[in-house]
């Protein structure tokens, strides 16, 4: 038998396979990390020659910080929500672009463009929206709303998950679309000739087959909700007052303008670590949840 | 082949009163979803004096390309967009090229190193690097990568590598063993045998992988402006963030700058649908 | 897929063989610069090509551009780790901050400080030094309808109680006494330091060090609750609703059309009204204080700096020199930025209506310089942050009491 040699020598070929990519994201991810879980231990301004230490005073100081508080509260609620609305809609719209409707290829790509644009070109566009354009429809149609939405920090969080959804559903849409697209026509058929409802064959035939696409769209929409930072930048820049800061945010401004690159890093490693938990207990919950049904 | 039952239940859908309240239903939302785009497009040939004096919903009085012109000079549009194009393939195709080495390597293989490597690379899709910009920085200019080509080339390859090895793993089961066993056998090298035999069966893993972390890095603010802020370097999304803040009285430019900046990843996306969603699906769908 | 791979590898080859500086086109010196611009100076960076192209076409500048109020800070913290450009244009508070990191070339009696107002080379200077040349300077204080004060028989108001009056008659005549944009949280840091200048400094100079040593605090101060408080007469006097939702160039137009009568801002704003109305009649006075005494402020702006190792000093000095010597190349950098000069024997040639109120309290010497605030307690990171507690404060989510306390939690950042 060849087999053993032919082996070894080839496992090694295998390995330099993966070696540069490897490489390259170790320099590029890991070891910045590294360093950030360093400076995370110490009082570091960003820019002197010393960088004192300071043990564990920067996550101490994290438990007890208003504004990290608030940052998290921003994050965390914008993450929820969006998962859950942009979500729903998703599956939705996906339901209804499936079905018995014309055009359904122009309404989806309609839904599905506005994914392309960068969230800094999003955010200032929805800025203008918000500032001029909404305000001018409203007075036009005689509605005494105010829909200066990012004017007030109440309703600031609505404004950015109205423009945040508005970029990202039409992308989940087309998951959900694949998704029901690939469930086997004869399973309906079955069911129907066994007399099902339509109702009933949508819990028990279509979800179930939805349920990878969930767990995909629930991970992607919660960890891209989690790390908000470009939409931000260019629309209320975290304001008014602090109101739309996210968690990103204030890691950037504390470390860069308020010159405490240790305590940035410190919040940064807690994201970082939100980031890992999030997404593990997710992926587990709803695998196990793929294999039941 | 999947026998069509004449009975119009199921397939053959039905057009009913509740499809058109949802045809109407859509058309509005369509149209509601619009409504920025329009607008844009809209602002993008107004004067600037019209941005304030008049009504955001009013037609330009003298449609003009002034603002397309004035952005094409602020955006400095020969030389970002340029630059952007070059980071986008360079690095992409770099990515893909070392994802799909490294992903076919590890379906490949049962040792513990290639186990380790796939979480490896995996967990780094939750790592934002957003949050790491600073370290990011310190290696990049220890390394003397900064306000280069190929430091910036080089971030957005190790920034994509997870999402490469993700999507690439996913693809290997449509690479038949069968093929490469006997090629093996014939005395192939495994390098020989990845480049000749597997790559061309790839090519659609690759096309798809390469149209999602396209627009990614087209779109990419932070790391650019991190790693490449010379006047020279620039990329789009940059010079569109400082026309933004800097030219926050004059965004009649600014939307003309959208507009230029969007419609190359549209006519992209348009051109390469197929790829893009098929990315999308990977995983989506069940076995 | 294998032709595509080329073409990618030529474009990637020509891309790199067209850099500059591949092929030697003679002997190049290349002075790179950072600037951090405010939205009135886009633009000139054009000019000063010119006009050092014309004079040393083999010195070739390569700018960054970058916003001054958000990235500069950031910029010059990258570039301190890696190198810093050769010159760097900032304001003239960042001379205090980053000669004191030790990071400027000491330019001293150079011979192009000769060309500047000796108010420059002093708000250019720290500790004896001079660190920065200063271009151009703005006015600070409550822009006015001139017309519409006229009209009204209203007078320029000289303490809080006439500035009420105003308020209270603008009212009466249906006219928003106070144009405000506070989305732009700058704007509301800016105006509270216009405040703090003639309440605060007027009175205590060193109030800043005597913050940092635990001498004197925010929360303790009733002259910094008073400038806290004008936020809010001015914000109870404005376009409430909308004030967080509006932008500087909608504040700036409703004001030239009438629709308010005041504006507490800078120098900046006229480029809009202009725009908006080349007509449009304003002055300027300083934001009454609590003793009456207001001076106007004026604001050495666009500062240049030179990196102490900087390789090629001598062509850094030879821009300088251009750009304080080229009277034409200032003249069209005022008329630009519609700013006030601080190079000898410049005038603009716009027009400036609030100049009349300007060579008024010049000639009384009530005119006080910014500086005396701002290089007390930092931009970034401090006056900043204050604002946005402010701005927290005035739509109710913190107590003024609390958004005092949060400035003293922070000044250990406050240095400039």
């Amino acid at each position: 038998m060849r087999k053993p040699s032919f082996e070894r020598g080839s496992r090694l070929q295998y390995a330099t396979l993966v070696l540069p990519g490897m490489l390259i994201f170790t320099v590029g991810i890991i070891v910045p990390m590294v360093l950030s879980l360093r400076y995370s231990f110490t009082s570091w301004n960003g820019f002197s020659r010393d960088i004192p230490w300071n043990g564990l005073e920067n996550y101490k100081r994290m438990l007890e910080d208003p504004y990290v508080r608030d940052a998290w509260r921003f994050t965390i609620e914008f993450a929820i929500l969006n998962t859950i609305i942009q979500n729903l809609f998703a599956l939705v719209f996906a339901v209804v672009l499936d079905g018995s409707i014309k055009g359904k290829r122009i309404y989806r790509t309609i839904l599905f463009l506005p994914c392309l644009i960068s969230s800094i070109v999003v955010g200032f566009i929805w800025l203008r929206m918000y500032s001029n354009v909404l305000p001018a429809i409203a007075e036009s149609l005689g509605l005494g709303l105010s829909l200066r939405l990012f004017g007030s920090p109440g309703t600031v969080l609505s404004g950015f998950l109205i423009a945040n959804n508005w970029q990202w559903i039409g992308y989940w849409m087309l998951i959900y679309v694949a998704a029901l697209q690939s469930v086997p026509p004869e399973l309906y058929e079955a069911a129907r000739v066994d007399g099902a409802s339509k109702v009933r064959q949508f819990f028990k035939i279509t979800v179930p087959m939805l349920a990878p696409a969930f767990t995909i769209c629930i991970v992607g929409i919660s960890v891209g909700s989690l790390k908000v930072y470009d939409l931000l930048v260019s629309s209320t820049g975290g304001g008014p007052g602090r109101a739309s800061t996210s968690i990103i945010y204030l890691i950037y401004n504390t470390a860069i303008s308020g010159r405490q690159y240790g305590y940035g890093s410190a919040l940064s490693m807690t994201l970082i670590l939100v980031l890992l938990v999030v997404a593990m207990i997710q992926i587990s919950a709803l695998r196990r949840r793929e294999i039941q049904l | 082949m999947r026998k069509r039952t004449t009975n119009a239940v199921k397939d053959g859908p039905r057009y009913t009163v509740g499809t058109f309240v949802l045809q109407v239903a859509m058309t509005l939302i369509a149209t509601v979803v619009s409504l920025p785009v329009l607008i844009t497009l809209n602002y993008s040939f107004k004067s600037r004096k019209e941005l304030y004096l008049g009504s955001p919903l009013a037609l330009p009085q003298s449609p003009s390309w002034d603002n397309y012109a004035s952005a094409f000079s602020r955006l400095s549009m020969g030389t970002t967009f340029l630059n952007t194009l070059l980071y986008t393939v360079i690095s992409v195709a770099i990515m893909a090229l070392l994802s799909g080495a490294a992903a076919w390597a590890i379906a490949r293989n049962k040792g513990r190193f290639f186990k380790f490597s796939y979480v490896y690379f995996i967990v780094g899709i939750l790592i934002p690097y957003q949050a790491l910009f600073l370290s990011i920085y310190i290696i990049g200019f220890t390394l003397h990568l900064t306000n280069t080509v190929y430091g910036v080339i080089l971030m957005y390859i190790a920034t994509g590598m997870s999402f490469g090895v993700f999507i690439m793993t996913s693809f290997m089961g449509t690479v038949p063993i069968e093929l490469e066993e006997s090629a093996r056998m014939d005395g192939c090298s495994v390098y020989r045998t990845y480049w000749s035999i597997v790559m061309p069966l790839l090519k659609p893993a690759f096309a798809t992988l390469v149209i999602m972390q396209a627009f990614q890095v087209w779109n990419d603010y932070l790391m650019a402006s991190l790693y490449v802020s010379s006047a020279k370097l620039k990329t789009l999304t940059v010079a569109m963030q400082t026309l933004f803040s800097q030219q926050a009285t004059d965004y009649s430019t600014a939307m003309a700058a959208i507009v230029i900046a969007v419609i190359p990843i549209a006519v992209l996306f348009g051109a390469l649908q197929k790829y893009f969603i098929k990315g999308m699906t990977v995983g989506a769908v069940k076995g | 897929m294998k032709s595509s791979r080329l073409f990618t590898a030529g474009l990637a080859l020509a891309m790199a063989l067209s850099a500059p500086g591949v092929f030697a086109q003679g002997k190049v010196t290349t002075v790179k610069i950072l600037d951090g611009q405010s939205t009135t100076d886009a633009g000139i960076e054009k000019f000063i090509d010119a006009a050092v192209a014309a004079k040393y076409p083999d010195i070739k500048l390569e700018w960054e551009i970058v916003g001054w109020g958000s990235d500069f800070q950031p910029k010059m913290q990258q570039y301190m780790q890696s190198g810093l450009p050769d010159i760097m244009i900032g304001k003239a508070q960042d001379v205090a901050t980053y000669a004191s990191q030790g990071v400027l070339a000491d330019i001293s009696g150079k011979s192009y400080l000769k060309n500047l107002l000796d108010a420059a080379v002093a708000s250019g200077s720290y500790k004896g030094k001079t660190y920065g040349v200063v271009i151009n300077a703005l006015y600070q204080g409550v822009y006015y309808n001139r017309k519409f004060f006229k009209d009204n028989g209203i007078s320029i108001p000289k303490t809080q109680a006439e500035l009420q009056k105003v308020i209270d008659k603008c009212k009466a005549l249906g006219v928003t006494p106070f144009a405000t944009h506070f989305k732009d949280g700058w704007s509301i840091g800016n105006v509270t330091m216009q405040f703090a200048i003639n309440d605060v400094f007027s009175k205590t100079p060193n109030w800043g060090d005597q913050l940092r040593a635990g001498k004197v605090s925010y929360a303790a101060s009733p002259e910094f609750k008073a400038c806290y408080n004008y936020n809010k007469l001015i914000y109870d006097n404005t376009w409430k609703d909308e004030t967080f939702s509006l932008e500087q160039t909608e504040c700036d137009a409703r004001m030239v059309k009438g629709k308010a009568a005041m504006k507490v801002s800078g120098s900046w704003s006229i480029q809009n009204f202009l725009d908006v109305d080349p007509s449009f009649d304003f002055g300027i006075f300083p934001f009454p204080n609590q003793a009456g005494n207001s001076k106007l402020i004026y604001e050495p702006n666009i500062t240049m700096m030179k990196s102490k190792e900087s390789k090629v000093s001598d062509a850094v000095d030879k821009v300088f020199a251009v750009i304080t010597g080229d009277k034409a190349l200032a003249q069209k950098i005022y008329d630009q930025t519609k700013t006030a000069p601080m190079i000898k024997s410049v005038t603009p040639t716009y027009p400036n209506p609030s100049q009349k109120d300007i060579d008024q309290f010049a000639a009384k010497g009530q005119l006080v310089d910014a500086g005396t605030g701002n290089n007390q307690l930092v931009w970034g990171g401090f006056q900043d942050e204050n604002a946005k507690d402010i701005a927290s404060w005035l739509q109710g989510q913190i107590s003024l009491d609390q958004a005092l306390m949060a400035a003293d939690a922070r000044k250990a950042n406050s240095k400039p």
